[in-house]
């Protein structure tokens, strides 16, 4: 066992590399000069195609002197080696907006995108689980058919469009005002409150965006927890079990349950990658300060040094979780051989 | 069971969450008192507005945003600032406006003795220099900024009220541009006195003869000012909560309090909200989470803000700003080169319905590129109309025609056969231009014109722009208020090394025009030069303008002393009467 | 894990009866009443798709102008196909404004790009059932006009996909050991790359355009076909008629495409299907963000972009966002429906 942990996390490295390696090229072969961009002012102009003239006077000189100071003008594989070199000592840089450590920027909202993605795991699986479990329990079944329905109808509803209904029927706007169409938090949220009152504040506000974030979530992983359960109903042993003459609950709970929630395992390292993905909309919509959004901003402000970190921080937190997976599988089930089970 | 846990959590999460009223402050706003009931000036209360997007930084020289400059305006003072009605120099900072030599080259300031920072150490003539100073330096990441300094080359102090600042060739515009430099605190920005030996003229030269604790300074600067500005503004810079909001607290002890020609404040605190989406803004607004919204979009100004419940709420105010928007035609390219099209080309934009549809009302057109208030403004030029016909016409006698007969004109241009094809770039998510950039495809395209639209990201946009690698663009210009120069824009020289002349205009009259223009001291001179300037654009048709474009701003009732300026509203001079306050205190 | 009898029985079933096979699928999947109706639902899709033109165009089928009858649509195809050209007196015309023409118009005469001022934003009425856009585009031109790419973006996109993940999967898995090894760690590292990051990354910052749309979409979602194509041919190897097709004397390339291949696309088909639906949503993600699809072309997620921006025009979000989740809806349903008739006992392939 040890050995095959020191084995994966050794894998962990070219894989790592391979991924930043993409990422570093795919920014930095891509047209768009940052030097430009700051001196136009930043991304602010770009709503409506305007540059203050305040902003003309910019000489090559200028440029060239913001780039070195970034170590822009150096070859490309030098920088790439640079940067691999900072990751050692955990220094990410300066961003290139505000000269702010990278590393800080991105702490700083860690804590949004975690919270909003620990909300939508959770009321992922709370829901997914039970509705799987019951599913299965009462196949083809009235209920069973049309949460079978329900989960396909919720799976294909595209995401953009649910967020763009949400804001436009019940977030205030011209129709209906049940939640807030933005921010963590109100406005005068002061440090006073009681902890009941900014949680339920809090609660309000990301109420829209944690079900956004889950629901086509739960429609699949009901599915799955739906299907692992009745492979394992099938199973001879648990008819051995039945026949022992045990009852139906102490069946699915001591034996069924336990070896169909070890898929579900396996897929939360997938579903992880997504999550953060699929922040990038909700973020952006809702104004949430999270990773998904400083993401997107820096891809398109060329602010290198930030995304080559988001990059390597989330493929890291990827790598991380399938090797927990794995290895929690290997775990929970014994029999599975490592290195040489189907992957 | 578990099936009704999650639906349990979820009641719960929607009772709680529509039981919490505190953003709804509807039922109970009184209608605005009227200016006598609501008596002179006081303090208290609080202003929240949004800025559309977080500023990168808040370093004064270094940040180069405008939702940081916003922020910064209430923190940093200037030598000189501008009347608000009439956009006159006048002095802030300095005591009066500056002596200027007879040779139009040296600019002597004096200074007020009773300015003093926000840590109430006084503003002394050291820290003018010191302002200056910090702006040369090349070490400070600044370079955008030091480029509108390349003419100052040196810098003294006289005694302990006076500077002398010498620039090198004579620009009506260096008062304003001097008058301009935010004055730092020395003692706070460089506490160890780095930039002390070395002088404004040392600055000016290479870089690699300055010692090492200049270059010890720039990075001190660049580094550590990111987050905590300090200035003899009136409002002080309390905390950053990133992502979300700002916050300012009026200084209580600010050094211009009661003074005669000082922009007095009253609001005790501002608070500066993040918030990208505008819809989310309107409806925070809408619900007492936000005061004042500097800029509704278009259809929220027209559409979202007009019920009897947000009248009584809020003010409307819909005013010019100093921006224009423009089609940019490549005076380089073979089709655009002949003026005759570009004129054609006006024509055939149908600027008016332009205004009224994709603007929603609030524009106007403008035919030039100054600022409609600015008495430089030619009332007097000729607009061309929506004329399809007229535009044919034109195009006819320069000698296009359709000779093959596949439904689009054609050319012989440099022996070439040349299709009247050509592309409009436009930045990604820019709407105006995209909108006309659409609308004028279509009406082309009855008319044999083929033209194709790009959209690109902003970065790379930005770059084709800077290297000529379009054939037409659809932009826009912000300016400031005051006196226009044009040099960078139109003149021939600017058209090369990535200048500001992406149109690559070239006309020797208007060169000299401009270049006259810079060295004209006297006002009325200036607008006599300017009208034939914008005559001679006005038949050249290097671009063709599009809108002055107007804004709506939404304020809540409650403030008093709104007023729209040529340059827009100043926020932090508004106050509450004392019964309608309703944020706290600040401690 | 079935016994060896019942795998060759499989293997000879799959081998030689490859026809009787798919019309025994089409039989079994008509069965099933729900996955059928998905079926017809993306045909009709299809049909909208293909004919477009024919459904929504500001030219008329048919016009007696002036003595002469035209047929302005088919017309402009033969046009477009450089086989023909317009005669002297319809060269960009408006065909609404001829006068004294007599035409018969397609049920929704306009096209997509027909812009009019002069009707921006209006909500549902008699001359736009579906409302207009802020620059006066009829919303359900914009629709009918919009399926043909999603549907020719969902089907290039798993093209690609395809192409690239059967081919590394079938090497992966039919060679096995070091080849097998290096090509894993290469799945690997392109699932630990957040895909959706990486889209947008590509999309933002390259000039837009629908080939590139498709092909990077492709580009990045081919790891999963390539794993189950990788697992099939890993299990399909070891079987007797292929060792045997090996010892008389079959070169790697006629083993791989000719014998493992065809039995080996059963999940890759349900992927297939599955994949259309999600490259239309993630293509719809793309120019709702406003990335990837170039200006002048409306597409169902180009409308719900408006719509974000615009929240009273209800009806650009509710008409574009419901064609989406019905299409990728019916591709489910589809997609489950054959993988329910292909294989009941394949499991985790969601």
């Amino acid at each position: 066992m040890g050995q095959y942990v020191v084995q994966r996390l050794l894998l962990l490295i070219p894989t790592f590399i391979g991924v930043t390696l993409i990422g570093f090229l795919v920014m930095r072969l891509a047209p768009g000069d940052p030097a430009e961009l700051r001196a136009a002012g930043g991304l602010g102009g770009a709503k409506d195609a305007s540059v203050s003239q305040d902003k003309r006077g910019v000489v090559d000189e200028a440029l060239a002197q913001w780039r070195a100071q970034y170590g822009l003008d150096k070859p490309l594989h030098v920088q790439y080696a640079i940067w691999l070199k900072n990751l050692f000592t955990l220094s990410f840089g300066d961003s290139f907006k505000d000269n702010q450590s990278v590393w800080g920027k991105i702490t700083e909202r860690i804590p949004v995108t975690l919270k909003l993605n620990f909300w939508s795991l959770l009321v992922v699986y709370l829901v997914a689980i039970p509705l799987g479990i019951y599913s299965a329990t009462h196949q083809n079944s009235f209920a069973d058919q049309a949460t079978t329905l329900i989960a396909f109808v919720l799976f294909a509803v595209p995401l953009v469009w649910a967020a763009t209904m949400a804001l436009v029927f019940i977030c205030g706007g011209d129709f209906y005002y049940l939640f807030p169409p933005g921010g963590l938090e109100s406005l005068d949220a002061a440090a006073n409150w009681s902890w009941w009152h900014k949680f339920t504040d809090q609660a309000w506000h990301l109420f829209l965006p944690v079900v956004l974030l889950s629901y086509d979530g739960f429609a699949g992983l009901s599915r799955y927890m739906r299907a692992s359960m009745l492979e394992v109903l099938r199973q001879d042993y648990v008819q051995v079990a039945r026949a022992k003459g045990l009852e139906e609950g102490v069946v699915v709970f001591k034996h069924v349950l336990r070896n169909s929630l070890i898929p579900q395992v396996t897929l939360l390292a997938s579903i992880l990658p997504g999550l953060i993905g699929g922040s990038v909309i909700i973020e952006t919509m809702f104004s949430i300060p999270g990773l998904g959004q400083l993401g997107f901003e820096s891809v398109l402000s060329r602010d290198y040094p930030v995304v080559l970190a988001l990059l390597a921080v989330t493929s890291i937190l990827t790598l991380v979780g399938i090797l927990i997976s794995d290895l929690l599988l290997a775990v929970v089930d014994p029999r599975i051989a490592f290195g040489r089970r189907a992957q | 069971m578990f099936a009704r846990s999650w639906r349990l959590i979820l009641a719960i999460l929607l009772v709680t969450g529509c039981g919490d009223k505190s953003e709804v402050k509807v039922a109970d706003v009184q209608p605005a008192v009227s200016k006598e009931e609501a008596g002179k000036p006081v303090t208290g209360d609080w202003l929240v507005y949004n800025l559309e997007s977080e500023p990168e930084q808040l370093n004064p020289l270094t940040s180069s945003d405008k939702y940081a400059s916003d922020v910064l305006g209430n923190i940093f003072e200037p030598l000189l600032t501008r009347e608000p009605k009439t956009l006159e120099l006048k002095p802030y900072i300095a005591a009066e406006r500056p002596m200027i030599s007879q040779d139009k080259l040296t600019y002597t300031f004096k200074i007020r003795g009773d300015v003093h920072f926000q840590d109430g150490n006084p503003l002394t003539v050291e820290d003018v220099l010191f302002s200056i100073k910090a702006i040369k330096c090349p070490f400070v990441n600044a370079p955008f900024l030091r480029v509108y300094y390349n003419s100052v080359v040196d810098a003294e102090i006289v005694d302990s009220a006076t500077v002398r600042i010498i620039t090198k060739e004579p620009y009506f515009l260096n008062e304003s541009q001097l008058g301009a430099i935010l004055q730092l605190p020395r003692h706070y920005y460089d506490p160890e006195n780095l930039l002390g030996k070395v002088t404004v003229r040392d600055l000016t030269q290479d870089p690699k003869k300055l010692s090492d604790e200049v270059k010890r300074f720039g990075d001190n600067f660049n580094k550590n000012f990111s987050r905590n500005p300090m200035g003899s503004g009136p409002y002080i810079f309390k905390t950053w909560k990133t992502g979300r909001e700002i916050e300012m607290a009026r200084d209580r002890n600010y050094w211009g309090n009661g003074k005669q020609g000082i922009d007095q404040t009253y609001v005790d605190q501002i608070k500066y909200r993040f918030i990208t989406n505008q819809d989310a803004a309107l409806a925070l607004l809408k619900s007492g989470g936000l005061d004042f919204i500097e800029r509704l979009t278009p259809i929220q100004g027209v559409r979202g803000t007009n019920s009897d419940r947000f009248k009584r709420q809020f003010q409307k105010f819909e005013y010019f700003v100093p921006y224009y928007s423009y089609i940019g035609w490549n005076n380089d390219h073979p089709i655009f080169r002949d003026k005759r099209v570009r004129q054609a080309m006006t024509y055939f934009t149908d600027r008016k319905q332009l205004a009224k549809t994709i603007m929603f009302g609030l524009a106007e057109v403008v035919d030039g590129p100054v600022y409609f208030f600015r008495p430089e403004y030619d009332k007097n030029l000729y607009s061309h109309p929506f004329d399809p016909k007229k535009a044919m016409e034109i195009l006819k006698q320069a000698g296009w025609k359709d000779s093959d007969g596949d439904g689009i004109l054609d050319k012989v241009i440099n022996g070439k056969v040349t299709p009247f094809r050509f592309e409009f770039k436009i930045p990604a998510g820019a709407q105006v231009s995209k909108s006309t950039s659409l609308v004028l495809q279509d009406e082309l395209k009855r008319y044999g014109i083929a033209a194709s639209v790009r959209e690109l990201d902003w970065t790379i946009f930005l770059d084709d722009v800077k290297n000529h690698k379009f054939d037409t663009v659809i932009m826009a210009w912000g300016m400031p208020a005051h006196e226009p120069d044009d040099y960078q824009i139109f003149h021939s020289s600017q058209a090369a090394n990535k200048g500001s002349n992406h149109v690559s205009y070239k006309n020797p009259r208007v060169d000299k025009i401009l270049e006259d223009n810079r060295r004209e001291f006297d006002p009325k001179k200036r607008i006599e030069i300017y009208q034939e300037f914008q005559r001679i654009l006005n038949d050249d048709q290097p671009y063709t303008f599009l809108f002055a474009r107007k804004n709506v701003s939404a304020v809540q009732r409650r403030f008093q002393g709104v007023e729209v300026y040529p340059e827009g509203l100043k926020p932090p001079t508004w106050w509450v009467p004392l019964p309608e306050q309703i944020y706290g205190l600040v401690k | 894990m079935a016994s060896t009898n019942s795998t060759t029985r499989d293997a000879v079933t799959e081998t030689t009866e490859a026809g009787g096979l798919w019309s025994d699928v089409w039989q079994r999947f008509k069965r099933n009443p729900i996955a059928l109706t998905g079926f017809y639902v993306v045909c009709v899709f299809v049909f909208m798709a293909l004919f477009a033109d024919f459904i929504a165009n500001d030219k008329p089928y048919y016009s007696d102008y002036k003595g002469k009858s035209y047929f302005p649509i088919f017309r402009s195809y033969l046009v477009g196909l450089k086989l023909g050209k317009w005669p002297a007196e319809l060269l960009n015309v408006e065909f609404k404004k001829l006068e004294g023409a007599k035409s018969f118009y397609p049920p929704i005469p306009y096209r997509p790009s027909n812009i009019n001022l002069l009707e921006p934003l209006e909500p549902p009425s008699g001359r736009h059932w579906f409302g207009t856009d802020k620059l006066g585009r009829d919303v359900m031109a914009g629709m009918v006009h919009g399926s043909r790419v999603s549907l020719s973006i969902g089907f290039v996109a798993v093209g690609i996909a395809v192409l690239i993940g059967v081919v590394l999967g079938a090497i992966a898995g039919y060679f096995g050991s070091w080849t097998d090894l290096v090509i894993s760690r290469f799945f690997e590292v392109m699932l630990s790359i957040p895909t959706f990051f990486l889209l947008i990354t590509i999309a933002a910052l390259l000039p837009p355009s629908i080939f590139l749309t498709m092909f990077i979409i492709g580009a990045t979602s081919w790891v999963g076909i390539a794993r189950f194509t990788r697992n099939e041919f890993l299990r399909i190897r070891n079987l007797d008629y292929v060792t045997s097709a090996i010892a008389l004397g079959g070169t790697d390339r006629k083993v791989m495409f000719k014998h493992i291949l065809p039995n080996a696309l059963a999940p890759v088909i349900v992927s297939v299907v599955l994949g259309i639906a999600g490259a239309i949503l993630v293509e719809s993600s793309l120019s709702f963000l406003g990335i990837g699809v170039p200006a002048e072309l409306v597409t169902w997620g180009s409308i719900l972009h408006e719509a974000s921006t615009t929240t009273y025009a209800w009806w650009l979000a509710v008409f574009p966002g419901f064609a989406i989740f019905i299409t990728v809806l019916a591709y489910y349903l589809v997609g489950e429906g054959l993988r329910e008739v292909l294989d009941p006992r394949l499991r985790g392939l969601r």
